[in-house]
């Protein structure tokens, strides 16, 4: 028998101690409050008052995920998994959709998920062209044309489950109940404002891990970052620009698939935009590589196609290059008066925020080369209502716009994005197809009219904390919070002086519940 | 214009130059200082300017420095001068950069130009600034002007580079600048009354948004656009007046100093405002107290030289008022005036001039006196004479004829006595003329055709123009028609006229012309009887009209004695001229109107009688 070398002995008893040490800290814990940064100063948590495409829906859609649930859900591998619906079914023609609704749920307010319920919900978010009703304990959704991507549709965006209380505010199924809501809309405004979520110790699929969410909101990038860094937050939105200093400052970065698209728009207020050929012009004349990779820092990607490449999966079919040379000759064909000569071409800035300033003076950088003038408004515009031009300020040709996906279905996204910017009337292709094919000629038909020129496809990113554990958002940006839990540190002495994050549980002893088998 | 009224201006004038000088030499004076001053505050403030510009240069060039001596602007220096180096991690440091060094722009320049970060346009990154490139070393150069593009328009900035090697022969340039506007000018702090103003001369031509004041946008920029323009053409210092408004009190002469780049090319222009509201009312109120200082001296003066002319010329005044009474007769006047100076001497001598006078006249009258009656006793003895010569020889015939018989003693007593009484007669006719002239009647006004009162006169001599034996006389008439009528004695007149017709017949024995001209002259009848005979000399001019004088051998003396009385009497004048050897013109000027105060003619006569016997004019005037 050979003898046993006790250093080695001792080595592998250390090493087997810290392993199953480690295990224990992996192991999800309950309490703790997750101190979350945005820099919207007003969100609303109401389906109803999301603009569709606007970067503001994304910041509301990603706090409504936390008190409201949808029908089924899209996993980071492209299955549905049922949420609020248990099962669903379609006919053939995929026109008639049969959701069957998960038995025993309740709202935060204590009344059951009824069919009726989702009905009254959804009504109202569903395009004219489908009809929700109940039948017995199921959902029934008519469609006129078929729509085979309902699932993707049902499974994002704005099409959340919710119940009008009396009072005007929402009651919702999910995780987390909002608390102090604000009546009505459950919206929150002013910088430096919190919107404080508790974990739903009713809710079906289980309690969340952490007791709370508190949501301070208008909180801008770089105080966000710092916050970060001083442990004065837990999970913050980082702008791009941020990233790569969070990153050098070694903090944890999680980026997104491309979410959101900034574009040129063009608009027949300036007689001069009205030429393919001066529209031809300027899309040659953008640098979009540059955009992306030196101004957003590599945060984006050189946009071609109005979709991403993870949403349509042919945007690699289309590509812009930058062609300064042909951009002179279109520019030197054209009528003098057109955009150089007299009148500069107007260029709208409709986003607020430097980014968005940024690439619009970008473009007008770009234009330049090509002997086109741009003149960059970047005065925000009124949120409510479409955007259009001030009173007070000259018509804008050009306007530079910003769109955040937020529907799965590249159908969907494509039909919003169309309705909002007047695109629909220049296609001819059938849009109503669903087929990849005609959604791709859809979009080329508008692209090759030169009515939008996209620029630059953007990534979310967030920063988090280092005692944020189970971080598993979806690859398109959603949050999902009732995962993440806290490491908290050991509890300190009781005459010790309790600084920082809530280290201090809100609930000091978990509830026994279990957390549920999430989608 | 009286002396005392030439005095009294005399003061006045001077009282008032006077003023005037003093009031424009300290009005030029105290503009002379204030200019001065004005042109000193502007050097200040120039120099102040270019201190502020030397200093706030120097600051940019610090803040540059601080920047290029980072260790994390070394660290981009050295990742960029590396293989391959990721530009984007850069693209916000400058922003970073001019924030921390408060700097308005700072911009990272890779070696080979290309822009990597910009704070005041990063949208400009990625491309060429190929000027900072193209100087290798920068770290020695001076702050300068420059150009700066920006997303929304052009500014001016004072800019230093720096230039950080990053290895490789690899440079980094870091630009920075601070821009030239307002905040500049905020920083001047002039002087009172001292204003700066700022044209960017970004843009071809005047652009008035480009002028800027302290408080931003120059209103009124148009007013500066001649300025501005000729800076443009001719980038020199340059001074120049803006008058705002009409009141010259808001007139303002601006300082321009053109502001040069780095390629001498005009970027700016400053303008450096003095107003001119303190010298235009330190003008006005030195003007307001030299014109209360002149009234009040022109009332002093004027009051000083009211009492100053009344005293100097006091004295003047009775000297002429008794030089007036000598003229008027009174020999005896004498001056009451005391004082030992040159007005005292004077009024002395004239008394003595007077008495003087006096006496000579006294003299002279009595000795006239006594040759007048030595003249009348000369003429009544030579009148008398040529009557009783012949008496005497009838009455010695008379007694010699006694011896005749009585037919030849008839004959010869017939005869002498006829002879004796023609003589007697003659001798009456002698001491009647006397006697008429003693007693020349008073006239009676009427009114008068001259013209026709001389023809009549004329008329009675015709016979005698082309008398048998005679030369003839040939008259001719000058008549103004129609002639005023006068206020006068027709047969006065008509007995004048007839002595100078006679006169003039009796100056032509070898015959001639007689002219006789009548003309209206300033209210007066003028007429002139001229002849064309030997003419008078001077001395007998003068003597002329002194009674009982006569150039004839059997003349009276006593026709122009007559004429002159009759012409007084009408309160008329009578002068005659005479060229010797071609005649002699009388000339008579009568007024039309006789007033009704005047004295009458006979009162003058009395009167005349105390006067003296006129002996150089024939003037009768009253």
């Amino acid at each position: 028998m050979r003898r046993i070398n006790f250093p080695l002995l001792v080595l592998g008893s250390v090493l087997l101690l810290r392993v199953a040490t480690a295990r224990a800290a992996d192991k999800p814990r309950y309490g703790g409050t997750l101190r979350v940064e945005v820099p919207a100063a007003s969100v609303s948590l109401d389906p109803r008052e999301w603009r569709v495409g606007s970067l503001e829906s994304a910041t509301n859609e990603k706090l409504a995920a936390l008190v409201l649930e949808r029908l089924v859900a899209l996993d980071n591998y492209g299955r549905f998994q049922p949420v609020l619906a248990a099962d669903w079914s379609h006919d053939g023609s995929s026109k008639r959709w049969q959701f069957a609704i998960r038995s025993g749920i309740k709202f935060s307010d204590g009344t059951g998920l009824t069919p009726a319920e989702i009905v009254a919900a959804l009504q109202p978010l569903l395009p004219g062209t489908e009809q929700i009703f109940a039948s017995g304990n199921t959902v029934v959704i008519q469609s006129t044309p078929p729509v085979p991507d309902l699932l993707e549709q049902l499974s994002s965006g704005r099409y959340f489950i919710y119940r009008l209380q009396t009072n005007g505010a929402l009651a919702g199924t999910g995780p987390f109940v909002l608390s102090e809501a604000p009546s009505g809309g459950t919206a929150s405004h002013g910088v430096g404002a919190h919107l404080y979520f508790r974990a739903n110790e009713e809710a079906w699929s289980g309690r969340p891990f952490v007791d709370g969410i508190d949501v301070t909101l208008g909180v801008a990038p770089l105080r966000a970052m710092f916050d970060l860094q001083l442990g004065k937050a837990d999970l913050i939105e980082l702008a791009p620009d941020l990233v790569p200093r969070a990153k050098q400052a070694n903090l944890r970065v999680w980026t997104s698939e491309p979410v959101t698209l900034y574009g040129l728009r063009f608009d027949d207020a300036q007689a001069a935009v009205s030429d393919v050929r001066l529209r031809e012009a300027l899309s040659l004349s953008l640098d979009r590589g540059t955009m992306a990779n030196v101004l957003l820092q590599k945060q984006a990607e050189p946009a071609a196609a109005l979709l991403p490449q993870w949403l349509s999966g042919y945007a690699f079919l289309f590509n812009v290059d930058t062609n300064l040379e042909r951009a002179k000759e279109l520019r030197r064909g054209l009528p003098a008066n057109e955009a150089a000569g007299l009148e500069p071409l107007r260029l709208r800035v409709d986003p607020s925020g430097d980014l968005a300033k940024l690439l619009g003076e970008r473009v007008a950088v770009n234009a330049r080369q090509a002997a086109i003038l741009v003149q960059v408004i970047s005065r925000p515009i009124p949120r409510t209502g479409a955007p259009s031009s001030a009173a007070s300020d000259p018509p804008s040709g050009v306007h530079l716009f910003a769109w955040h996906y937020s529907s799965l279905s590249p159908h969907a996204e494509l039909d919003s994005l169309f309705a909002a910017y007047n695109l629909t009337e220049a296609s001819e292709v059938n849009a109503t197809s669903t087929d990849h094919e005609q959604l791709y000629a859809r979009e080329r038909k508008v692209l090759e009219e030169r009515r939008v020129l996209p620029l630059v496809v953007q990534a979310e990113s967030v920063g988090l904390g280092p005692m944020v554990r189970d971080w598993m958002p979806a690859r398109w940006g959603e949050w999902h919070l009732a995962d993440v839990w806290l490491e908290l540190p050991e509890p300190a002495p009781a005459d010790s002086l309790n600084t920082g994050n809530a280290a201090a549980p809100s609930s000091p002893q978990p509830r026994p519940t279990a957390p549920g088998v999430k989608p | 214009m009286s002396f005392r009224t030439k005095l009294f201006l005399i003061f006045l004038v001077t009282v008032l130059a006077s003023v005037s000088l003093v009031a424009y030499g300290v009005t030029h004076y105290t503009q002379a200082a204030f200019e001065e001053s004005d042109a000193q505050r502007s050097e200040a403030l120039v120099a102040q300017f270019n201190k502020e510009y030397a200093q706030r240069g120097d600051e940019i060039a610090r803040q540059v420095k601080n920047i290029t001596d980072a260790e994390i602007t070394l660290k981009v220096a050295i990742d960029l001068a590396g293989p391959r180096p990721d530009q984007s991690l850069y693209v916000h440091d400058a922003a970073g950069a001019a924030q921390d060094h408060g700097l308005d722009f700072v911009e990272f320049v890779n070696w080979d130009g290309t822009l990597i970060s910009s704070a005041q346009y990063p949208a400009r990154v990625g491309y060429k600034n190929d000027w900072v490139a193209s100087n290798k070393n920068w770290n020695d150069s001076a702050p300068f002007l420059r150009k700066e593009e920006l997303p929304d328009g052009v500014a001016l900035s004072l800019t230093v580079v720096r230039t950080l090697s990053g290895g490789n022969d690899k440079n980094l340039y870091i630009v920075g600048g601070r821009r030239l506007d307002q905040n500049f000018l905020a920083s001047l702090v002039p002087p009172a009354g001292t204003r700066a103003l700022l044209y960017r001369n970004l843009e071809q031509g005047f652009v008035a948004s480009a002028l800027t004041d302290v408080n931003g946008s120059f209103e009124q920029a148009d007013r500066l656009q001649p300025l501005i323009e000729q800076i443009q053409k001719q980038p020199k210092p340059t001074v120049r007046t803006i008058d705002w408004t009409e009141n010259a009190a808001d007139a303002e002469s601006f300082h321009a100093i053109p502001l040069m780049g780095r390629n001498n090319e005009l970027l700016a222009v400053l303008l450096l405002g003095s107003s001119r509201r303190e010298l235009v009312l330190l003008t006005r109120h030195i003007l307001q107290i030299a014109a209360a200082v002149a009234g009040a001296a022109i009332l002093i003066g004027l009051l000083i030289s009211l009492w100053v002319s009344a005293r100097i010329t006091r004295p003047l005044e009775e000297l002429a008022e008794g030089a007036r009474e000598v003229a008027s007769g009174r020999w005896d006047t004498v001056i009451d005036l005391r004082g030992r100076d040159e007005i005292g001497q004077l009024a002395s001598a004239f008394n003595e001039m007077t008495q003087t006078l006096a006496a000579q006249r006294e003299q002279l009258v009595q000795t006239e006196r006594v040759a007048a009656w030595r003249e009348l006793a000369r003429r009544l003895a030579h009148e008398l004479r040529n009557p009783l010569f012949p008496l005497q020889i009838t009455v010695e015939n008379l007694q010699k004829a006694r011896q005749l018989d009585a037919k030849q003693f008839l004959e010869v007593f017939n005869e002498s006595t006829a002879t004796l009484k023609a003589e007697l007669a003659n001798l009456n006719t002698i001491v009647g003329r006397f006697s008429d002239f003693s007693k020349m009647p008073a006239p009676h006004f009427a009114r008068v055709n001259v013209n026709e009162s001389l023809r009549n006169a004329v008329r009675l001599f015709e016979p005698q123009f082309n008398a048998v034996g005679k030369p003839p006389v040939i008259p001719e008439y000058f008549l103004t028609e129609p002639l005023p009528e006068i206020d006068a004695d027709a047969d006065l007149l008509h007995r004048a006229f007839q002595n100078l017709v006679l006169n003039a017949l009796d100056a032509m024995p070898a015959g001639g012309t007689l002219t006789m001209r009548t003309t209206e002259h300033e209210g007066n009848v003028r007429i002139e009887v001229a002849d064309t005979g030997k003419g008078l000399t001077p001395e007998e001019c003068s003597r002329l009209f002194t009674p009982y004088y006569t150039t004839k051998v059997q003349g009276t003396g006593l026709g122009l004695a007559i004429i002159q009385s009759v012409v007084s009497d009408h309160h008329g004048t009578i002068s005659v001229s005479s060229d010797e050897g071609h005649g002699t013109t009388f000339c008579i000027e009568l007024p039309q109107r006789q007033s009704a105060h005047r004295a009458t003619p006979v009162e003058e006569a009395v009167a005349a009688e105390k006067k003296p016997p006129q002996s150089l004019t024939a003037a009768a005037s009253d």
